[in-house]
């Protein structure tokens, strides 16, 4: 991953970040609701290689932990979407080509989100986080499951050409 | 990396972990430069959400008009805001009644709930990728906004100001799983500790082990030292259910909040309460009674209509 792409896609994860903060939180979605940065940054993560997704994953993760009406300590979330970016990178392999098959992308980015949200509980809890109840919590999971296989479909072809423009030759 | 993936790439795993555990050490040990830089993000932020707010507005309703669609008209909405309202004053009401009751006629209701506050609007809520539950709003410190102030909407009790920045503030609702506030009965003035619990309803466990606690039971916040974070005698909420449990010491109950928490257009901070009664609940300064006392005059005068006539029944009356 060169040192642009890096730059470029910590500035992408900024704007999407504002957008998640600013306008997707403001939707009153049915059965909790929907982290579109959530789920554009683990499309991101399967779509790149070994190290891109590590690289990808952790560069998430500090633009998140960045949000002021997080309770989780900062670094956090770079944590585990590194993780996250390393089960990718490893699983990808036995799954053979991801982008061949839009609908098992869409199911292995919304199983990511799933994972991540659990991992994210699962860490605050061990670090004294009040999280809410299980139910509670299981709902908000729910919840980004069903909206990210809904939207995922519909921003997936854009974000493939995006990142198609953001390459550089010899990555392609 | 399946089959190692090469050192180059575990040394890249190891180096991004290292460097996030890094960084939550460094959180969890409070060094202002986490702190700090989501600060920053939130004054960056803010600016953005406070338009996106003021466009998005409509569009975030969405959901929730489609579900109501048909059912919601100007009349019912009226009646909504009406009942809202009256089950607020209710709620003063009671745990006036309350203290007047303890405290036998000593406090004087003049000037009752004479808060200052700033009001605000609400830009932004918690991002659904946490599970902190939050919201963004337009006043901060240049407002006099603190953190640790209360916030409340028309309903009762919202929140509590957790962060500011120059122009905005960030506030912890009562549903979320780490808020916990000191509440009292307002019927039999029990004291006890509300906790979120992420949804709609939230826990109160009594602190007195001999108190009751009974459905419909109105609670309202015991307020703390210097009015930070509670102001008191803010309505929280009423009970709806009670746990009969014996194994526990206490009594607990399911409490359902005053405030409609995923309604919040706009709320107040509470910037400063009288200090002079810290236990008196919110209510608003009435009028003063006048009263005056008419002399009849020995002789009969027609009124010419140029000065007002003095009616005891209608008019207000001044007490000599």
């Amino acid at each position: 991953m060169s040192a642009l792409r890096i730059f470029l896609t910590l500035g992408f994860f900024f704007v999407l970040f504002t957008i998640q903060e600013s306008a997707v939180s403001l939707i009153h979605f049915p059965i909790s609701g929907f982290s579109l940065y959530l789920a554009v940054a683990i499309s991101l993560i399967a779509y790149e290689d070994h190290n891109g997704a590590l690289i990808t994953g952790f560069l998430a993760g500090i633009v998140l932990d960045l949000s002021p009406t997080s309770n989780a300590p900062f670094g956090q979330w770079a944590l585990i979407l590194t993780g996250i970016g390393y089960l990718f990178a490893v699983n990808r392999d036995s799954i053979a080509d991801l982008t061949a098959s839009p609908v098992t992308f869409v199911l292995f980015v919304a199983t990511g989100v799933s994972i991540a949200l659990v991992i994210y509980l699962t860490f605050g809890s061990l670090l004294g986080e009040q999280n809410g109840t299980l139910v509670h919590d299981g709902v908000v999971i729910l919840g980004n499951l069903i909206w990210t296989i809904v939207f995922t479909p519909i921003f997936l072809p854009p974000l493939g050409r995006v990142r198609e423009y953001s390459l550089t030759a010899r990555e392609r | 990396m399946a089959r190692g993936g090469g050192n180059r790439s575990r040394l890249l795993l190891v180096i991004l972990l290292v460097t996030a555990l890094f960084f939550i050490t460094l959180d969890l040990r409070g060094v202002s430069l986490t702190k700090g830089s989501r600060s920053v993000t939130q004054t960056i932020l803010s600016p953005v959400q406070r338009t996106v707010s003021t466009i998005f507005s409509p569009v975030g309703r969405f959901f929730s008009d489609v579900k109501n669609f048909g059912k919601t008209n100007a009349q019912l909405q009226e009646e909504i805001a009406l009942n809202k309202l009256l089950k607020s004053q209710i709620a003063m009401n009671s745990d006036t009644k309350g203290q007047l009751a303890q405290l036998k006629a000593v406090l004087d209701l003049a000037g009752r709930g004479n808060y200052k506050v700033a009001a605000a609007r609400v830009i932004a809520r918690g991002s659904a990728s946490s599970f902190s539950q939050t919201i963004t709003i337009d006043a901060g410190s240049s407002s006099g906004i603190r953190p640790d102030m209360t916030v409340i909407s028309q309903n009762g009790l919202v929140g509590v100001v957790k962060s500011t920045t120059s122009s905005s503030a960030i506030v912890l609702l009562t549903s979320d799983p780490s808020f916990r506030v000191g509440v009292r009965i307002a019927r039999n003035q029990s004291v006890g500790v509300l906790s979120g619990l992420g949804s709609t309803s939230y826990s109160l466990v009594l602190l007195d082990p001999s108190g009751t606690i009974k459905t419909g039971d109105i609670l309202v916040t015991n307020g703390s030292e210097g009015n930070r974070p509670f102001v008191p005698g803010v309505p929280v909420g009423v009970v709806v259910g009670v746990d009969n449990s014996t194994a526990s010491l206490t009594q607990t109950a399911t409490v359902v909040s005053y405030a409609n928490l995923n309604d919040l257009g706009v709320v107040s901070v509470i910037l400063s309460a009288p200090t002079t009664a810290p236990s008196k609940p919110l209510l608003p300064s009435p009028n003063p009674t006048v009263t005056v006392y008419v002399t009849p005059s020995p002789t009969p005068q027609i009124s010419t209509g140029a000065g007002p006539t003095p009616t005891p029944s209608a008019q207000p009356t001044k007490k000599k």
